[in-house]
């Protein structure tokens, strides 16, 4: 639900609502049954549903049973909820960013030992940027369940009609902003890139995104101290500000996601978006592409997690089941289903791999792109979220106008600094 | 003639108010005790509970430590939070008067016998069953600073183009507005009832009187509402400095902290930053702000109502 | 002019005040039926525009995904109850609180409205504990006891027996009546307003509440016509029209039920006699 209070205080109120309500374990003789908790909707859904059945007609004696949470939205403080009221679920799909919340809780399963010691997992087999998003203080605490990143979007008919070139994979940030800037017209309400500027973690990961394409770096090696406002983070804080305040041909959308509706009627010319996107634009004839670069063409990852809770006896049935989700064959037929990209390099070797492509042609690049461009990824701190408030509205601030890209830097530079040091 | 008599008899009971007896407080008592016994049961103990949670260092799941007034300390050296206090009282001392200017003309409107009054009813009440991600969806529309159409009508009209909620220095009055809007049609139902309840005999006597129409409204209908005016001004505040769901479905406490109100930053406190002692302790705040603003507007309202039937 | 023609009654000229009023109060829920009509494609163009046919299978999606009647069923019992429990215990303290002078009224008063100025976001958690504590939890309980009685009715009742003449219930107290009976026989019937008024605005908060009723309940057979709909659309992509038609739904009795109770608000200024 996309209601706000109601996924955090949902949760909460379990925390409240101890034993009364019976959870969704049965037992019989000697059949176990492992709950998994998930936000998915729609065809995700529908494909995770027909897994789990293909699962528990296989194996009768170790049941799973989707609970669906309510939107992934309030999956953290649900799960964190359900530590207290003792009800917890044996698996749960956990967005990347709560990972340090969870790790730190008794409850979470360290599963280091099982990856290494389970023949045949290949945990190199994930990305790098996913095992990024699972690992916390060298320690692995999550199995990946999604993974994404940030890609160039684009409008064919709108290049075609101002007669400019499509974007390649070694466009730089000039020949962006001189697109962006030759496919505006403000005026008739037509722009040439969206940015998302409603000053949450939408806006930051793409400034991140910006960072590193110029060479930057979040933080510094230790994590002890902000290296953003360095070279690299001005020029990515300077070319927002020159293509939305000098250029004016950015559509600053308000975090309602009306970019998806002007994108689809042609009012846009190029969005930096993820492959969950591409569904709604049906009345675009898209490409995909690289991001612009500067010093590298760097994209961002967003990947979420499976994350196991509680010890004791259904630790092994649990890992049984989700072995078996995230294993390549598998996984491929839910990724077929979903338009949702691979997480294992194996299943692009798969033979139905082709069938995925041609359904779904624009996440070719969106593959490519995750194996050569997703290198960097945020840190797994603690700190992660009152970061992120105060670099979302620095960029807010120049994306308005309201501050100098230096300006607007220094002031994250000294707040960051601050909530590090009060570590 | 009964009319006369009538206020006559009221003056008296104006200047000497009888003495209380006992059968009166045990009436009193047995009168409120169903409904007030419920709300307490229901409704207090929370509220003593959030003053527990302040004293305390919790992430509202594991069990906490006792701070001592170690989150309040922290609450005024917190310039954010001092940032969205400003806000809150901003936006609540526009928001009330505005409705409660707008919302008395426009009762008096529906209260005229014009044909199809009841479309024009319904059309004021319709807001308030528009859901809130509705209203947030179409305002976060319609003030789209770069393609909503109010801004295209402006400029077809020559005006300038608002920021609304893209603007730091517009967007609380855009929430202003939208709230207003939505809460017109209550605060209309209330004046409308209020204005339906005025017995004609009244009206009928100033007419004789030799009152023109405004007069009478003056004299006799306006006196009649000010205890609607103060349930409205209580009512309103309690509503206006616990602003929320309208700020996360459209501005979400931006641009820049402009409508961080304070049960945003309590919520970001709460279920962002986990720190639930904090949380509580803003949450005493606004207790204690929405309790002495209500203890001031009934005590207006009361010298307002004492007075007005003194001088019936 | 005739006789005749002067009676003929001109259109008043407060219409042209009213359309343009109406107009802005309604085009938000106009946007919403519209949408509800519409085609998941239509509802992603820009500008938004009318669909171009009406598509009443968005109705039928929303009605379908889950137990619509049990939810429309538990949210009128609870509602119902709600507003008669509002009316009868809160006429009862409203009364009371206007006009009985009686020692640690304004401190109960005050209490009353105290309750509400703690923002519900912090209140919900050790309510929901107090409802776990007298067995009421995931039960329609859950959701009429809490709310049998509301500081907003007592609120109203209050406000509304202010304002009325001290000298009804003089005469009738005069005649022998007791309290209760004088306000019975004699104040109830007279304010018809004011409890269509309540009746209205009890019944819309208790049928639109939606958080509450999210955390008190968790079986799908407990929910309430509100939750029931939010559980079912979610995610990344919000399929528009299917959530605004059971928005659309979901709004319809509280509407009817204010049609219905604009039976009770026919005194009109040209009653009055006054010119």
């Amino acid at each position: 639900m996309r209601h706000p209070i109601v996924a955090g205080l949902t949760g909460l109120v379990l925390a409240a609502a101890a034993a009364a309500c019976s959870g969704g374990s049965s037992s019989g003789s000697g059949t176990s049954t492992i709950t998994l908790w998930h936000g998915y909707t729609d065809a995700e859904a529908k494909a995770i549903t027909s897994l789990a059945q293909k699962w528990n007609g296989e194996h009768p004696k170790q049941q799973v049973h989707l609970i669906f949470n309510g939107g992934n939205d309030g999956a953290l403080q649900k799960t964190l909820a359900s530590f207290v009221s003792g009800k917890t679920p044996n698996i749960g799909y956990e967005y990347g960013s709560s990972i340090t919340t969870l790790a730190q809780r008794h409850q979470t399963q360290d599963l280091t030992s099982l990856v290494n010691s389970t023949a045949g997992f290949n945990w190199n087999d994930f990305f790098p940027a996913e095992r990024q998003a699972t690992t916390v203080n060298g320690k692995i605490y999550g199995v990946p369940a999604l993974v994404d990143n940030l890609a160039l979007v684009y409008n064919k008919k709108l290049f075609d009609a101002k007669h400019i070139p499509y974007p390649t994979a070694n466009w730089t940030w000039d020949d962006f902003r001189n697109a962006a800037r030759k496919l505006a017209d403000p005026a008739a309400k037509k722009y040439g890139w969206s940015f998302t500027n409603d000053g949450t973690e939408d806006t930051v990961w793409r400034y991140l995104a910006l960072l590193w394409q110029a060479g930057g770096d979040l933080l510094s090696p230790d994590g002890h101290k902000s290296a953003f406002d360095s070279p690299a983070g001005l020029q990515a804080m300077q070319l927002l500000h020159d293509m939305a305040v000098t250029d004016k041909s950015v559509y600053l959308d308000t975090g309602d996601q009306q970019y998806q509706q002007l994108f689809n009627s042609g009012r846009i010319g190029m969005l930096w978006t993820g492959p969950w996107d591409l569904g709604s634009f049906d009345q675009v004839q898209y490409g995909v592409q690289f991001l612009p670069g500067k010093v590298t063409h760097a994209t961002i990852s967003g990947p979420d997690n499976y994350m196991l809770f509680g010890a004791g006896g259904k630790k092994q049935p649990a890992w049984a089941f989700l072995q078996w989700l995230v294993s390549p064959q598998v996984h491929l037929e839910f990724a077929t289903a979903t338009g949702d990209l691979p997480i294992r390099q194996s299943e692009t070797k798969l033979p139905g791999y082709s069938a995925f492509l041609a359904k779904y042609p624009g996440n070719k690049v969106f593959m490519d792109n995750l194996t050569t461009n997703a290198t960097k990824a945020r840190p797994n701190i603690p700190q992660y979220p009152k970061i992120s408030q105060v670099l979302g509205v620095a960029v807010q601030s120049v994306l308005l106008g309201k501050a100098q890209p230096q300006a607007a830097l220094d002031s994250a530079r000294d707040q960051i600094d601050q909530i590090l040091a009060g570590a | 003639m009964a009319v006369l008599t009538a206020e006559r008899r009221n003056e008296r009971h104006a200047r000497a108010p009888r003495r209380a007896r006992s059968a009166d407080h045990i009436a009193g008592w047995a009168f409120t005790s169903p409904a007030v016994l419920l709300i307490f049961l229901f409704g207090l103990v929370p509220v003593l509970w959030t003053f527990w949670l302040s004293v305390q260092d919790t992430d509202l799941t594991s069990p906490g430590t006792f701070v001592g007034s170690a989150k309040y300390r922290q609450m005024i050296h917190d310039p954010l939070f001092w940032r969205s206090a400003r806000e809150s009282l901003l936006y609540t001392v526009l928001f009330v008067p505005i409705t409660l200017v707008l919302a008395l003309p426009i009762a008096v409107l529906l209260n005229q016998r014009v044909r199809g009054m009841l479309i024009y009813r319904m059309a004021v009440y319709v807001p308030l069953v528009t859901s809130t991600v509705a209203t947030g969806v179409i305002f976060s529309y319609l003030l789209n600073e770069q393609v909503g159409p109010v801004n295209g009508v402006l400029s077809k009209l020559g005006l300038p183009e608002g920021g609304f909620f893209q603007d730091p220095g517009q967007a609380l009055f855009s929430v202003v507005g939208m709230t207003v809007w939505g809460w017109l049609g209550f605060a209309v139902i209330i004046y409308l009832a209020a204005l339906q309840n005025v017995p004609p005999e009244l009206l009928e006597a100033a007419a004789l009187d030799g009152c023109t129409r405004f007069r009478a409204f003056l004299k006799v209908e306006l006196p009649l509402l000010f205890p609607a005016t103060s349930f409205l001004l209580v009512w309103l505040t309690i509503n206006g400095l616990q602003l929320f769901d309208e700020v996360y479905v459209t501005t979400k406490g931006g641009p820049l902290h402009a409508t961080t109100v304070l049960v945003y930053y309590l919520y970001d406190q709460a279920l962002v930053n986990f720190d639930g002692g904090y949380a509580a302790a803003i949450g005493v705040a606004v207790f204690l702000v929405i309790l002495l603003v209500t203890l001031v507007q009934l005590r207006i309202g009361r010298r307002m109502s004492y007075e007005s039937e003194a001088s019936r | 002019m005739s006789a005749v023609a002067r009676r003929r009654r001109r259109p008043s000229p407060l219409h042209l005040i009213l359309i343009p009023l109406s107009l802005v109060m309604v085009s938000p829920l106009v946007w919403m039926v519209s949408l509800s009509v519409s085609t998941q494609a239509e509802a992603r163009r820009f500008p938004p525009g009318l669909p171009s046919g009406i598509h009443w299978h968005n109705y039928v999606d929303a009605t379908t995904q889950g137990p619509f009647g049990t939810w429309l069923a538990n949210s009128a019992i609870v509602s119902i109850t709600c507003v008669l429990g509002n009316v009868v215990l809160c006429s009862l303290a409203g009364y009371a609180f206007a006009r009985i002078r009686f020692a640690g009224s304004r401190v109960l008063f005050i209490g009353v409205l105290a309750t509400l100025m703690v923002p519900f976001q912090i209140v919900m958690l050790p309510m929901l504990i107090m409802v776990r504590s007298v067995g009421l939890t995931d039960t329609l309980g859950a959701l009429i006891v809490p709310n049998l009685a509301t500081p907003l009715g007592v609120f109203l009742f209050r406000q509304f027996f202010l304002a009325l003449p001290r000298e009804l219930e003089e005469a009738a107290r005069i005649d022998g009546a007791t309290r209760l009976r004088t306000l019975r026989s004699v104040l109830m019937p007279l304010m018809g307003p004011t409890i269509a008024t309540v009746t209205v605005l009890t019944f819309l908060n208790s049928w639109n509440d939606f958080l509450w009723p999210l955390v008190a309940v968790q079986s799908p057979g407990n929910m309430t016509v509100q939750l029931g709909l939010q559980n079912f659309q979610s995610g990344h992509t919000t399929n528009w029209p299917v959530l605004m038609a059971g928005t659309v739904i979901s709004q319809v009795p509280v509407l009817v039920l204010f049609v219905l109770a604009q039976r009770f608000f026919v005194r009109s200024v040209a009653q009055s006699g006054i010119k």
